[in-house]
């Protein structure tokens, strides 16, 4: 019998050689490779040495290999082969290094803007039990920028904080013990900030982790109103 | 070239825990990583981290102690943990559970407030604080927050150069005086001087094969400090976790096994209980004899099918794994399609841990003057020959902290005079040539069938069991290997910019050199003890040893030395410090 072979289209591009990006077909035996990461691995090690992504834990929880894989934000790692041909581009809104590889210092950037570390009132008051599990559902995210792509505002306005952002600012805006409340909140009311979100719901549909960033921008929202 | 008081290797638990504490000593440092600091594999952590937190019911007979945990993780390291570093990792433990809290780490919480505490492998009680089952992801945040929160306020003291590869140590006259480093995007390569260097490039897992390691731990974070003269101390030791998603190898922590999991084989019997080692602790028994137990069940035919057996989380019911373990869950539907609240998780034992690492002290000071090492990729010997489960995250806290202490009073206290611009210069020139060298190879062998053909002979040799034939074999594999990496290989794109396949070829060469090391170290060590088990020598030889390897003129030298043992009791060991109440 023959072995069964996956079929994968991937986004090339070089911005110190070519003008224009390229989709370069590749075959994976199937017996190599289960997700789409596998897959990319196998090519580098044995088709074309020269492909760029990055990759770590290979287990959906570092955040390395958000890509556009076959028209949906996810992580290479977490995302099983499929027969047919997979198309993989590399995350949108950023600008390409090379390849699946992109620049995600505007990611960082804008999420290392709102903060994201507890400022405490004096004295040592705890989390209570409540507070802390109003969480859970928050701290989930793995900042792999899937959302960032996916969001239209971050395309248009480089200066909006993005989805991932706002999840963090929420959680230390939800936290009892946090003391820089006020200013958290002036970081986010100018007219780049929360409100600039139309409330698509794409990067609810990005997320690989569940996360729902769209109702986290809901509550910022319900919060300054 | 770039100028700094001190240079941080690693962007994971110990280095950015070392990167706050630099800060802290007015020191201007850099933070150089192969990955952003949230990519390191910290980040996965699951479990928790041991320490003894304030005691609710003080005036119950039978409470934790420091003492207790420090007896703990000896009896399970077989009393070849070095006193002195254990009784560090132990005493300072309760105060980074404190410090985290002030930081705003979200650990899970009982009812009352307090924060929730549960029991891994071996441990007298439960003193491992979590987070869910993601521990070290909140902890990462926690810390990376408190970096950025300091760059913010001190935006010239502290600076991060994120997927920067350091390709060498540099060391003149046995005095640290930096690193060279290539920039990843763009393919530069750049000297670092630095009158400290601290160590924090984590685990080398991706020697093996059968690994929960991320591709990034591939053995050239132990490799570089070796070449540049600092020795490695008990490389045999190589933890191997029990419990790894069958096929995929993701691990499944031993909180699941914490919270009341079971391991049962193909015929549902609860199989730990029929081996004299592990009757009465059951799946909480000591890492290694679980894995062992879990292998010989295997060996004798009862596993599930060639390779594994069950773990089973149904007992604890849909609430309880929703709440405490839904990690687990995630990469169980993932990863194995299936839903631990219904059905069995098919796991198997692989590699997940090296116990030994660069020599160092309980100060963290190796045989480098400056060049100080934390985490995974250090062994002060806290953890004997076995690793209690959650003390590897509390180490890269407890001695994370520790370097930058070091790293700084040695800035202060010594006049430093940095090697000539010559020095720089020719080591600068040596590292660009390599690099040109790889490039140009034009072998047949591309870098990935040498590193296949590595994974598969230290899964079958080096593993859980050993002997000496095997290593041997093992150890002609490695060598055939390295004449191939020198002579016949292929390393593809003849650019360095964003060549992710140069890089690999170049980690290369470290795994291939610290496999060979874990080989000779397994090899001379003619005694099972811990999680180094050889078939052919299956008895404990009298005082425990550690062993040192240096590399000297190419030649791999091993040394066994006695450990030392204070002769003054274990209640003297701690007169100096009170029992911690409420």
């Amino acid at each position: 019998m023959k072995e069964k072979t996956y079929k994968l289209s991937v986004f090339r591009f070089d911005p110190f050689v070519d003008t224009k990006h390229r989709f370069i077909n590749y075959k994976v035996p199937g017996s190599k490779a289960k997700t789409v990461l596998d897959a990319l691995l196998f090519i580098r090690d044995h088709i074309d040495g020269t492909l760029a992504f990055r990759a770590s834990c290979t287990q959906g929880r570092c955040g390395s290999c958000a890509m556009h894989i076959n028209g949906k934000y996810g992580l290479a790692c977490e995302t099983p082969l499929r027969a047919g041909k997979t198309t993989i581009r590399p995350l949108a809104q950023l600008p390409i290094i090379k390849d699946l590889m992109v620049d995600m210092e505007r990611f960082w950037e804008k999420y290392e803007s709102i903060k994201p570390y507890l400022v405490r009132h004096s004295g040592e008051a705890r989390q209570s039990y409540t507070n802390r599990k109003e969480m859970d559902s928050m701290i989930d995210c793995i900042l792999c920028g899937a959302c960032f792509s996916a969001c239209m505002m971050t395309g248009m306005n480089p200066d909006f904080h993005g989805p991932a952002a706002y999840v963090t600012l929420n959680r230390f805006l939800r936290d009892e013990r946090d003391a820089i409340h006020d200013q958290r909140m002036e970081l986010v009311t100018g007219e780049n900030g929360v409100f600039r979100c139309h409330s698509m719901y794409n990067c609810n549909d990005a997320c690989p982790k569940n996360v729902k960033p769209s109702e986290n921008i809901l509550e910022i929202k319900k919060n300054i109103v | 070239m770039k100028k700094y008081d001190l240079i941080i290797v690693g962007g994971g638990m110990a280095g950015l825990r070392a990167a706050i504490e630099a800060v802290k000593q007015n020191l201007h440092v850099a933070v150089i990583s192969k990955v952003h600091p949230l990519r390191s594999h910290s980040v996965a952590a699951s479990g928790g981290l041991n320490a003894v937190i304030p005691q609710k019911d003080i005036k119950k007979k039978n409470i934790d102690s420091i003492e207790k945990h420090f007896q703990d993780s000896m009896k399970c390291g077989y009393n070849a943990s070095d006193p002195d570093a254990l009784q560090t990792l132990v005493s300072r433990a309760p105060g980074k559970i404190k410090e985290l809290e002030r930081w705003g780490c979200l650990f899970s919480r009982e009812k009352d407030n307090s924060i929730a505490v549960r029991t891994m492998g071996a441990a007298s009680f439960p003193r491992t604080v979590y987070s869910s089952d993601k521990t070290g992801h909140a902890i990462m945040n926690t810390l990376y927050g408190q970096c950025i929160r300091l760059r913010q306020n001190k935006p010239d003291l502290l600076r991060f150069y994120d997927e920067w590869f350091v390709h060498k140590l540099l060391v003149y006259n046995n005095v640290v005086s930096g690193v060279i480093a290539l920039e990843i995007a763009t393919g530069k390569m750049e000297v670092f001087t630095a009158k400290a260097v601290i160590w924090a490039s984590g685990g080398s897992g991706k020697v093996f094969g059968n690994t929960s390691n991320p591709l990034t731990n591939s053995g050239w974070g132990l490799a570089v400090p070796l070449y540049a003269g600092a020795p490695l101390r008990d490389m045999e030791f190589i933890q191997f976790h029990p419990t790894q998603l069958s096929r995929s190898h993701v691990l499944i922590t031993e909180a699941a096994r914490g919270e009341g999991a079971i391991l049962l084989n193909r015929k549902g019997e609860r199989f730990l209980e029929s081996y004299s080692d592990s009757k009465d602790k059951k799946e909480l028994s000591a890492r290694d004899i679980v894995s062992r137990n879990i292998q010989r069940e295997i060996l004798a035919g009862r596993g599930v099918d060639a390779s594994c057996v069950y773990l089973d989380l149904r007992g604890l019911g849909s609430r309880k794994i929703k709440k405490q373990l839904p990690g687990v869950r995630e990469l169980c539907k993932t990863y194995a399609n299936l839903d631990p609240i219904r059905q069995k998780i098919p796991v198997t034992p692989g590699q997940h841990y090296i116990i030994g690492g660069i020599s160092t002290n309980e100060k963290t000071q190796t045989e480098i003057e400056g060049f100080f090492a934390a985490g995974e990729c250090a062994c002060a010997g806290v953890h004997g020959t076995n690793r209690m489960g959650g003390n590897s995250l509390m180490e890269t806290l407890v001695f994370g902290e520790i370097s930058a202490q070091s790293a700084g009073s040695y800035i202060r206290q010594k006049h430093h005079r940095l090697p000539n611009k010559l020095f720089f210069e020719n080591a600068y020139a040596e590292e660009k040539n390599k690099l040109q060298i790889l490039l140009k190879t034009n072998g047949e062998v591309k870098p990935a069938e040498i590193r296949a053909k590595m994974n598969n002979a230290m899964d079958e040799f080096a593993g859980i069991y050993r002997d000496g034939m095997g290593l041997v074999e093992a150890g002609q594999i490695i060598k055939e290997l390295k004449t191939t990496y020198m002579t016949n290989m292929l390393v593809q794109g003849k650019d360095a910019r964003a060549n992710y396949g140069l890089i690999e070829a170049i980690e290369l060469k470290g795994s291939l050199d610290i496999a060979d090391i874990i080989i000779q170290c397994a090899l001379k060590r003619k005694e099972s003890i811990g999680v180094h088990f050889r078939n052919d020598f299956p008895i404990t030889k009298g005082r425990p040893r550690y062993s040192l390897v240096k590399v000297k003129k190419g030649k791999i030298k091993i040394r066994h030395i006695a450990i030392h043992i204070r002769n003054k009791p274990l209640i003297a060991l701690f007169s100096d410090l009170r029992l911690l109440k409420k």
